[in-house]
């Protein structure tokens, strides 16, 4: 009677253990895009960065905003990309250890799991034998 | 010879692996080889455009100031016009930026974004041979473990 009882509850946080290893797997695909796009934007503004230290100092500079090329100053741009690396670079180190982190809780929920798994079978395989 | 003898060993870790684990590392590989494909046919896309787009700039550096050209306003509307001054290009440098350059750094700025994603393609192409060894490999040891299981099987 309290052995099925006991098995039940096993088998609910099982599931409950179950639905959290699912959101946290989520939730790390959803840091891996993340962090892709902040891979490709941070290797585009690079590239930028490079083409605009190439230029001498009286060279025209134009930035696209909207419908409309509006011309800027070089030492701007400059400003305004390297600011953007800064900001992309952060932001990329904060995913990194969401991504760490989440996957540290991930294996920390599989052994977890596991162990729950293996005191089911052992008490399942108790009431078969009874 | 070390080549071979390091596929060997790779060859003796598949060995090792029970048919589902095979399988699932096939699959894995299957995937990996054909995204890789996929960027690679994006970079030779890239590299064709940059190509036409160095090839309309040489064209351009040949014409005479004044020449009259058609102009597309749209895809079907053009409207006449004559070249101004050839010598200074507008170049897209990404992230909404464009530079002034002249016809000469236009062309080499084209110039060395092709060297660059040829690098690109070079070193990808690589990845992607590796990859596809070991997915081929796999596939291989897969196919030999499952014949054997249905050998035993039937025997």
């Amino acid at each position: 009677m309290s052995s099925s009882m006991a098995l039940r509850d096993l088998q609910r946080d099982l599931e409950s253990k179950a639905n959290d290893l699912a959101k946290i797997q989520k939730d790390i695909a959803k840091d891996h895009q993340l962090r892709k796009k902040y891979t490709i934007q941070l290797g585009e503004n690079e590239l930028v960065l490079k083409e605009l230290d190439l230029l001498e100092e009286e060279a025209n500079v134009y930035k696209l905003i909207g419908p409309v090329l509006v011309k800027q100053d070089l030492a701007e741009a400059n400003a305004n990309v390297r600011k953007r690396i800064e900001y992309i670079s952060a932001e990329l180190k904060r995913v990194d250890a969401s991504i760490h982190d989440n996957e540290g809780q991930q294996n920390s929920k599989r052994e977890a799991m596991m162990k729950l798994q293996q005191r089911l079978q052992s008490i399942q395989a108790g009431k078969a034998k009874a | 010879m070390a080549s071979s003898s390091s596929s060997s060993s790779a060859r003796g870790e598949l060995e090792k692996m029970g048919i589902d684990q095979l399988k699932a590392l096939k699959e894995q590989a299957d995937l990996e080889v054909n995204l890789l494909q996929d960027s690679l046919n994006n970079i030779r896309t890239a590299n064709a455009r940059l190509e036409s787009a160095a090839g309309a700039l040489n064209d351009l550096s040949l014409r005479p100031q004044g020449k009259k050209m058609l102009v597309p306003l749209t895809a079907s509307l053009y409207v006449p016009g004559t070249l101004d001054e050839a010598d200074k290009v507008l170049v897209d440098i990404g992230t909404g930026y464009f530079i002034e350059k002249t016809m000469e750094d236009g062309k080499d700025y084209c110039q060395r974004k092709i060297n660059l994603l040829k690098s690109n393609y070079e070193q990808l192409f690589e990845v992607l041979a590796k990859k596809k060894s070991v997915a081929d490999e796999a596939g291989m040891v897969l196919q030999s473990k499952v014949r054997q299981l249905q050998a035993a099987t039937t025997s």
